[in-house]
């Protein structure tokens, strides 16, 4: 039954193993995680060289560099791989010659999602595991095995990050008789939930809550060494639930929701929570994500399935 | 005589193309029957619902109305079972053109269900027919539109279809591309397959079909054989006859300006030409036997002609 779909994927995988694009993305992602994570340099070993926590919350300030970095990577590389899946095809015609064959539309879309599938883990895996080491490297990060074992189960929320970019880039080209009009479509909405989005949620949070509270100057415990005042602390846990709320719909918020689960510390220790427990807290990240994917992939197979190959 | 088996049979087809202005009907009530084992010409110009109607025959496209059967299957319920059996030519295709030749037809083949081991055997035997063997690993990049065409041909004849469905194959291919084409068509036909030529250049490789559909604005205009559309353009215009002499036909000219019906007797190196108002086949059977007639030919209209005469004037 899948062995249209499994001919499709070979081809699929074939292609962009040999093309330039697929490289320069993945050196691409190499470079913006080694940037990133040396930008974090100053950071990791503190102000003036001292040191802002211990090794695990130096490890945590590293994930988040490499977190923040696949918030990017990610689903730039979902929209590179789904936006000219069905429509270039059709702009090239090649869509006529494969669709005269004994095929169903779905195994198409199938063999295309699973050589999505396999190429993102790929390119995910690859350049962490190129980036990574580099990174701790360069910062001279003392690591451990559960450290590199955390960081290699990122790769897990970004693939579903990543799919979540695809599915939508996918639906796009479905719809798009031209793989441009699919990549400026997909496109507008990564950047709306990448940029637009958090700026909608605190712009709202804001009106909502009014300014934050003014703190009083106290010149014996300057910020950052001690507690906020409790008044602050209430706005912004307040703050921080409204912005949470209007982020609930993005995929990126999401998946930095569940990346961050990996490497939570238990409360005012330096070791990590357990994995299942903190993940158990992240259901919501996992849920939305797969939502994603899985409407999008639906609207798609039913768009696709009806639309009549014109021309 | 034994009944005519249809390979495609369409009743009644409608395709209307919704648009903002209400629609466009690309078909109007199509009605249309191909027999086994002919080239079949559909012949129109460009708009008239060719490309249209092949599409829907292969299931690219639903019909708004009416029925199709191909090969005895179902256009709409069935088309996985016609495009199992079926070689499409598209018009408007192309190829993954970072693969050569050789990858694009084993991707193609794969799909179309052959096993590794028909494909190693058909892929040189197809490029061989089209005359592509030497670039069998050549990119796809780097192809010209006429060898591009040769090897959309290639890809229609890779499951060795028992019905050639091709959109405008000429297009694109140099005199001698026409040449091989032609050549190829009419082997294939003597194979037993049937071909479908859907073409606007009907001066090009319209002589090549024995049957065919006319079109026009999305109607079938005139469908049969060429002797069957022949017959009523002689009926109208008249009978036209070719006779090869061996010099010495003053008399023979005398004999036949009297035939009655006759309207034009001419002399041009040997070869006599004769018009007339009704069919004189018989007449002149008599006098080529009288006279040392080498050759007598009944001329049939071209395909060109045909087309003018039954839509009344020119492609528009």
């Amino acid at each position: 039954m899948m062995e249209k779909a499994l001919i499709v994927a070979r081809k699929e995988i074939a292609e962009n193993l040999r093309s330039v694009r697929y490289w320069a993305i993945i050196g691409l992602f190499v470079l913006l995680y080694v940037a990133s994570t040396y930008a974090i340099g100053f950071a990791i070993r503190g102000f003036g060289g001292l040191a802002l926590g211990g090794r695990a919350r130096t490890v945590l300030q590293l994930s988040n560099q490499v977190v923040n970095a696949l918030t990017y990577i990610a689903p730039l590389l979902g929209i590179a791989l789904g936006f000219g899946a069905i429509a270039a095809e059709r702009e090239k015609g090649t869509i006529r010659l494969v669709l005269a064959r004994p095929i169903y539309r779905d195994d198409l879309i199938n063999g295309k999602l699973i050589a999505a599938a396999v190429l993102i883990v790929l390119a995910i895996a690859l350049s962490t595991a190129l980036a990574v080491p580099l990174a701790v490297a360069l910062q001279n990060v003392n690591m451990t095995a559960e450290d590199f074992a955390r960081l290699a189960l990122l790769v897990l929320p970004a693939t579903l990050l990543a799919l979540a970019y695809y599915a939508l880039a996918l639906f796009a080209s479905v719809n798009a008789g031209r793989s441009s009009h699919a990549l400026i479509v997909s496109l507008v909405l990564w950047i709306f939930f990448t940029f637009i989005l958090p700026i909608i949620a605190a712009f709202v949070a804001f009106q909502i809550l009014g300014p934050p509270p003014a703190i009083p100057f106290n010149a014996t415990r300057p910020f950052g060494q001690g507690q906020l005042p409790r008044q602050f602390q209430e706005y912004y846990s307040k703050y921080n639930q409204i912005v949470s709320t209007i982020q609930l719909i993005s995929p990126t918020a999401r998946f930095s929701s569940l990346a961050s689960a990996l490497f939570a510390l238990r409360s005012q220790l330096d070791v990590y929570e357990e994995l299942t427990a903190a993940l158990a807290r992240r259901w919501v990240d996992v849920a939305v994500l797969s939502t994603y994917i899985a409407v999008f992939l639906i609207a798609s197979y039913i768009v696709f399935l009806r639309r009549q190959e014109t021309r | 005589m034994g009944m005519v088996e249809y390979v495609i049979e369409t009743e009644n087809l409608v395709k209307v193309y919704r648009d903002r202005s209400g629609g466009v009907r690309a078909l109007d009530g199509v009605s249309v029957k191909v027999p086994k084992g002919v080239l079949f010409g559909l012949f129109g110009p460009n708009g008239s619902g060719k490309t249209t109607l092949i599409s829907i025959l292969v299931g690219l496209q639903l019909p708004t109305s009416g029925s199709a059967r191909v090969l005895g299957y179902d256009c709409v319920r069935e088309s996985i079972e016609i495009r199992k059996k079926v070689g499409l030519l598209p018009e408007n295709y192309g190829f993954y053109e970072y693969m050569t030749a050789k990858e694009n037809l084993e991707y193609l083949g794969r799909l179309d269900g052959l096993p590794t081991q028909e494909l190693k055997r058909r892929i040189p035997e197809v490029l061989e027919l089209v005359g592509l063997k030497e670039w069998v690993d050549a990119k796809v990049k780097g192809f010209s539109r006429g060898m591009t065409q040769r090897l959309a041909l290639a890809q229609a004849l890779l499951k060795d279809p028992e019905l050639l469905l091709l959109d405008e194959p000429t297009l694109g291919l140099d005199p001698q591309g026409t040449t091989m084409f032609k050549k190829l068509m009419e082997q294939l036909v003597k194979l037993g397959k049937t071909v479908l030529i859907s073409t606007h250049l009907l001066h090009e490789i319209g002589h090549v079909c024995t049957h065919a559909a006319l079109m026009r604005s999305g109607k079938v205009i005139a469908l049969g054989s060429l002797e069957e559309l022949a017959k009523a353009y002689r009926e109208a215009k008249g009978y036209s006859y070719e006779l090869a002499v061996a010099g010495g036909a003053e008399e023979l000219l005398r004999e036949l300006k009297g035939v009655e019906g006759v309207t034009y007797v001419g002399l041009e190196n040997d070869v006599i030409k004769v018009r007339a108002s009704r069919d004189i086949g018989g007449e002149l059977a008599e006098l080529a036997a009288k006279y040392r007639i080498k050759t007598l030919v009944p001329l049939a209209p071209s395909w060109d002609e045909l087309y003018q005469f039954y839509q009344g004037g020119g492609w528009e």
